[in-house]
């Protein structure tokens, strides 16, 4: 058995307070991505909330304009939208078709995955792989055929 | 300053430039921090906020309540269509959904800790948005017969 010398150094309740102050000035910040592999867990969780604000501010941006076009009478109505929409070349309606009907599918199931995950249920790594797979799986799925409704 | 060797933080390994660089929103001025975003001493116990009647374990469910109630009424209109007491429904609760979505944001990405009085103002411009929007939906029911009907327009076009 060695014996092994712990050198310790007296400090003074300032100095203690000043050694505090450096080391956490070397912590790091947080959220921190990019030193994370990606990981099913925390991609579908940014996603989530990625697809909600998008969602969101799509659902300000109509509400919004309507009240504005009531308020000042621009003349938004779904028939202006609609005329809008149908003339953008077919590609481009399918793509913005895409855009909404993805991310409306995943955050609905993936906000039922929460739900379940509220109730206690599934709240194991396996359980949060399980799930999310299943939420990935309807996506793909309801997602495509939403697009073509 | 007091020796830094001793306590093993000199080592130029540590400061790395990634872990200085904290994300910020652009144009927003920000509260300069304590060296080492320390406030107090070493040993100072912590001080709970005080209790608030519409936040904390309230706040939180009746999020809960509200999205369990999205769930069948965003169904609803795929399956028996929407009438407008139900795409009404839906709306209101959706716009909840959304301000407390945005609200959780605005907690998470301009605190008051980082932005001051500006994570106020953020909260105010939110609430009058909603306000704005809470009005459209009330247009949008009256004039259209319904968020879905104008949806189903577009994506049928």
């Amino acid at each position: 058995m060695s014996i092994r010398g712990v050198a310790s150094v007296k400090a003074s309740h300032d100095q203690e307070q000043e050694i505090l102050v450096a080391q956490r000035k070397n912590r790091p910040l947080s959220p921190d991505l990019t030193i994370y592999k990606p990981q099913l867990t925390w991609v579908l969780s940014g996603l989530h909330r990625v697809t909600g604000v998008a969602m969101a501010g799509g659902f300000y941006a109509l509400t919004c304009g309507y009240a504005a076009s009531s308020i000042f009478g621009l003349g938004l109505d779904s028939a202006a939208l609609v005329s809008a929409f149908t003339a953008l070349p077919l590609g481009v309606q399918f793509l913005a078709k895409a855009v909404m009907s993805y991310p409306f599918v995943f955050h609905s199931f993936n906000g039922i995955r929460h739900l379940v995950w509220d109730t206690g249920r599934e709240l194991t790594l396996k359980g949060v792989y399980r799930t999310g797979y299943v939420v990935l799986g309807l996506t793909a799925t309801l997602g495509s055929y939403l697009i073509f409704y | 300053m007091f020796s830094l060797t001793r306590v093993g933080l000199h080592s130029k390994a540590l400061l790395r430039p990634s872990l200085a660089r904290a994300i910020t929103i652009p144009g927003l001025p920000q509260v300069p921090q304590p060296p080492g975003n320390i406030i107090g001493t070493v040993n100072d116990a912590y001080v709970p906020p005080p209790p608030h009647k519409l936040e904390g374990s309230i706040h939180w469910t009746s999020e809960r309540i509200v999205s369990v109630g999205l769930v069948p009424l965003t169904l609803a209109p795929f399956l028996t269509g929407a009438s407008t007491i139900v795409d009404s429904t839906l709306s209101a609760l959706l716009l909840y959904h959304c301000y407390a979505g945005f609200q959780s944001c605005i907690t998470d990405y301009i605190p008051s800790r980082t932005y001051g009085k500006y994570h106020n103002y953020a909260n105010y411009l939110l609430l009058f948005g909603t306000g704005v929007a809470g009005y459209g939906i009330y247009d949008i029911e009256t004039r259209e017969g319904g968020l879905g009907k104008v949806v189903s327009k577009v994506w049928k076009a």
